[in-house]
């Protein structure tokens, strides 16, 4: 009894933070589920999406490491969001929205992480504008290796780069040549080819370069 | 034929007078200014001066680290009493998730907790990214130095950076692998859980462990004779009870010979068993043990943990130049040869001079004991030489040595993977101490005071007697001034090692603009461009080709105007 006493009153001060909320499995910072963004008269409506994410939705993606189930969602603008977070690997991942309103906000960010398999769900209302958010894991290596999305409220005002299966990345890797038997005569049949123009070239120029009788 | 000959004669010439002409007009030596970009202050204002000081927090003696940089006492709280003892608001001030560091289960009854849950990921610094083609999560070990590396660090929570603007990483998130220490007799999980894009394991090397756990698992950390890889997202528990104490090491086994290389080796301290021992977990960046063992404290006034690495940058690049894991994995395991390799960077605590000063010295007083624990986690040879001591070696691999059979020397010389665990004492009798003063520490294997051939740099550090120590902790330098290696420019070798030596900066680089304006006569200085050095070479040029054209002309004047025949 004196230890679940112990427990409750060191964990209060994080209660006490607003839309702060941490356990041993979970952590949601900048809950918001009632402050009106400026320019929201009132909340539009509720939408709720399901996030998964783990190594087994990189699959279809050749050379992805971690990724979320879908790389791209689209809400109306002043909608109350609730994100139900589900990670389907050993490790921690993140669902962390950036670019929203600091003054509601802290640091203009919504993250929900969690700390293994496991689920968390937390809400917050997104402003009127028209803007893509970036959504992101950021554990090292984790954005770079495929876990990115987007938000896009009222259309977004554009697309993100690298997102997997969706848009290209900033700096696209350059892959070795794979040498097969295609590539090789392809190879030889251009050798050729370059010859017999540098033949013809010269062929040209002796022919009118030459005196006639 | 002969036509053709005159023309590449003509040629041949023309490009040598023009060659004849650039190398002629290289002026003289004079000195230049170069390199003298924005220098960085010795002791940057990070983290607060008062973590320095010796303090007391959740109930934990943490004693004073005087230095720029010291570690966050509110995460060495955490470190001692683990995440779940201590209080939210301490908590709050480290970057530490909540299930980083589980201590309980006092099964003695001696005071300190019996089982300890340690959690670890895998993080990478300095990596590449396919939106930028800077680094991230970046941690420098030199001015304007990012190689690459993957380290094993403490869980944590948030962001992987320093904040929301920042790609630095989050201090928790550095080079080396954090030192562990647990207690002798308590049974430790060790939870791996891969959060990098590559397979790892961990093995315990000098680590009393089982080669199987309960369930009969692999708990060796080698994927061919033990258990398989730990693949991304995956994680594996080790499981040990410790019965020797000794200073061990932690490294992954999955492609030792690149993957230790790249970061993935770490000290493992088994404390002796004391009552009431609550040992400090995790000591993150290595250096000063701010919370001491109940045994160190004994014998000891301070306990110090010093790893030394190395880095071959061609190594670290790979990681650097793509973002698909296939491409990496096959230049790295394929296409990079370890045996064709050399280490370029060296590095004490995961820095290099001048670095090193603002976090990895050994700060004592007079007549103190002080406990150093060292690895060499580098490729090759390791010779350690302290100024102004001699140091006792008291442990080999975490052995003791017979006490009546221990050496002091001025010389620590390693082999990769070894530690030694030194007595040094500051007592001024002429062998252990010479005196008060700021005494350097290094390699003395040379090349392991460069960084990529730049001396001073490399693994170069101090024991700084506190009488020495002048305002914010800054040593009293008495040489000359070190700003100049706090400037990316000197690492990139753009600037003169000695520049500015004396007033006329006699041993500067020669500089052509600094030359000109010198010897101009008027004082003005003459415009020397590219396109007149062409002009001037073509003019050459073509005279010579009017002489060797009409060279049987011109002997015939030679001869009859300066030989006076006909």
């Amino acid at each position: 009894m004196i230890r679940i006493l112990a427990w409750i009153l060191l964990w209060l001060p994080v209660a006490a933070l607003p839309g702060h909320r941490m356990d041993m499995d979970s952590m949601v910072m900048n809950e918001n589920p009632t402050r009106l963004p400026q320019g929201c008269a009132e909340i539009a409506g509720d939408r709720t999406i399901t996030v998964r994410a783990g190594r087994k939705y990189a699959k279809p993606f050749p050379g992805v490491v971690f990724a979320y189930d879908r790389q791209s969602w689209e809400v109306a603008p002043c909608t109350r969001l609730t994100v139900r977070f589900i990670n389907e690997d050993h490790i921690r991942h993140q669902f962390m929205v950036h670019g929203l309103p600091p003054d509601l906000y802290p640091m203009g960010m919504f993250t929900i992480e969690v700390s293994g398999p496991g689920e968390e769900t937390a809400s917050f209302i997104l402003p009127p504008y028209k803007k893509t958010y970036l959504v992101h894991c950021d554990i090292a290596q984790h954005t770079e290796h495929g876990m990115k999305a987007q938000l896009k409220v009222a259309g977004g005002d554009g697309d993100l780069a690298s997102l997997p299966g969706l848009t290209k990345p900033v700096r696209p890797d350059r892959y070795p040549s794979r040498w097969t038997g295609r590539s090789l005569l392809l190879l030889a049949l251009a050798l050729f080819a370059g010859m017999a123009l540098i033949w013809l070239g010269r062929w040209l120029i002796r022919a009118m370069t030459e005196d006639r009788p | 034929m002969q036509r053709r000959g005159k023309i590449y004669g003509a040629v041949g010439i023309l490009l040598f007078c023009a060659v004849l002409d650039v190398a002629a007009d290289i002026p003289p030596p004079s000195v230049s200014e170069v390199g003298k970009s924005a220098k960085e202050p010795f002791c940057p204002p990070e983290r607060p001066a008062e973590w320095r000081d010796a303090q007391k927090i959740d109930g934990v003696e943490i004693q004073e680290e005087r230095v720029c940089l010291p570690d966050n006492p509110y995460a060495v709280a955490a470190f001692v009493k683990g995440t779940n003892n201590v209080s939210m608001p301490t908590l709050m001030k480290t970057r530490l998730a909540a299930d980083s560091i589980i201590k309980r289960n006092d099964r003695d009854g001696d005071g300190d907790p019996d089982e300890i849950i340690i959690k670890l990921e895998v993080a990478e610094l300095n990596g590449a990214s396919p939106d930028t083609t800077e680094p991230v999560h970046t941690f420098a070990i030199a001015p304007g130095i990012r190689p690459a590396f993957w380290v094993f660090a403490p869980k944590v929570r948030g962001m992987a950076t320093k904040d929301e603007h920042s790609t630095e990483a989050n201090p928790l998130l550095r080079v080396p692998s954090p030192v562990i220490r647990v207690e002798q007799g308590d049974t430790v999980r060790i939870v791996l859980e891969n959060t990098h894009y590559f397979p790892h394991t961990i093995h315990l090397h000098g680590v009393d462990h089982p080669f199987v756990d309960a369930k009969g698992e692999g708990n060796d950390g080698v994927p061919q004779t033990s258990e398989g890889f730990i693949l991304p997202g995956g994680k594996r528990v080790y499981e040990i009870t410790p019965r020797q104490p000794g200073t061990m090491i932690y490294h992954c086994h999955v492609q030792t010979h690149t993957h230790l290389a790249m970061g993935l080796i770490g000290m493992f301290v088994v404390e002796e068993n004391r009552p009431d021992n609550w040992v400090q977990t995790f000591n993150v960046g290595a250096g000063k043990v701010r919370h001491p063992s109940r045994a160190v404290l004994e014998r000891y006034d301070q306990e110090y943990d010093l790893q030394y690495q190395a880095v071959d940058k061609e190594l670290h690049e790979i990681v650097q130049s793509s973002n698909d894991p296939r491409v990496i994995a096959r230049r790295m395991n394929r296409e990079y040869d370890l045996t064709d390799a050399t280490e370029d960077y060296f590095l004490l605590n995961g820095r290099s001079f001048p670095y090193t000063l603002r976090e990895s010295l050994i700060v004592v007083e007079p007549d103190q004991n002080v406990k150093l624990r060292m690895l060499n986690a580098q490729g090759e040879l390791l010779a350690v030489h302290t100024h102004g001591h001699k140091a006792t070696i008291t442990h080999y691999d975490g052995i003791e040595v017979n006490p009546a059979a221990q050496i002091t020397r001025d010389i620590f010389d390693m082999a990769p993977a070894q530690r030694l665990d030194l007595k040094l004492t500051t007592t001024n009798d002429g062998l252990h101490n010479y005196g008060p003063g700021i005494w350097v520490f290094h390699d003395h294997v040379e090349r392991g005071i460069t960084t990529d051939g730049m001396n001073p740099g490399g693994n170069i550090s101090a024991i700084v007697y506190k009488s020495y120590l002048g305002a914010d902790d800054v040593p009293k330098l008495q040489g000359i001034d070190l700003s100049r290696y706090f400037d990316t420019a000197f690492y990139r070798r753009q600037m003169p090692v000695w520049q500015d030596i004396d007033e006329w900066d006699s041993l500067g680089d020669p500089d052509a603009r600094q030359a000109e304006a010198a010897e101009s006569a008027d004082g003005e200085t003459r415009k020397r461009s590219p396109l007149r050095h062409l002009l001037l070479g073509l003019l050459l040029g073509f005279l010579a080709y009017i002489l060797f054209t009409n060279r049987e002309r011109g002997r015939e004047l030679f001869c009859q105007y300066v030989l006076g025949r006909k």
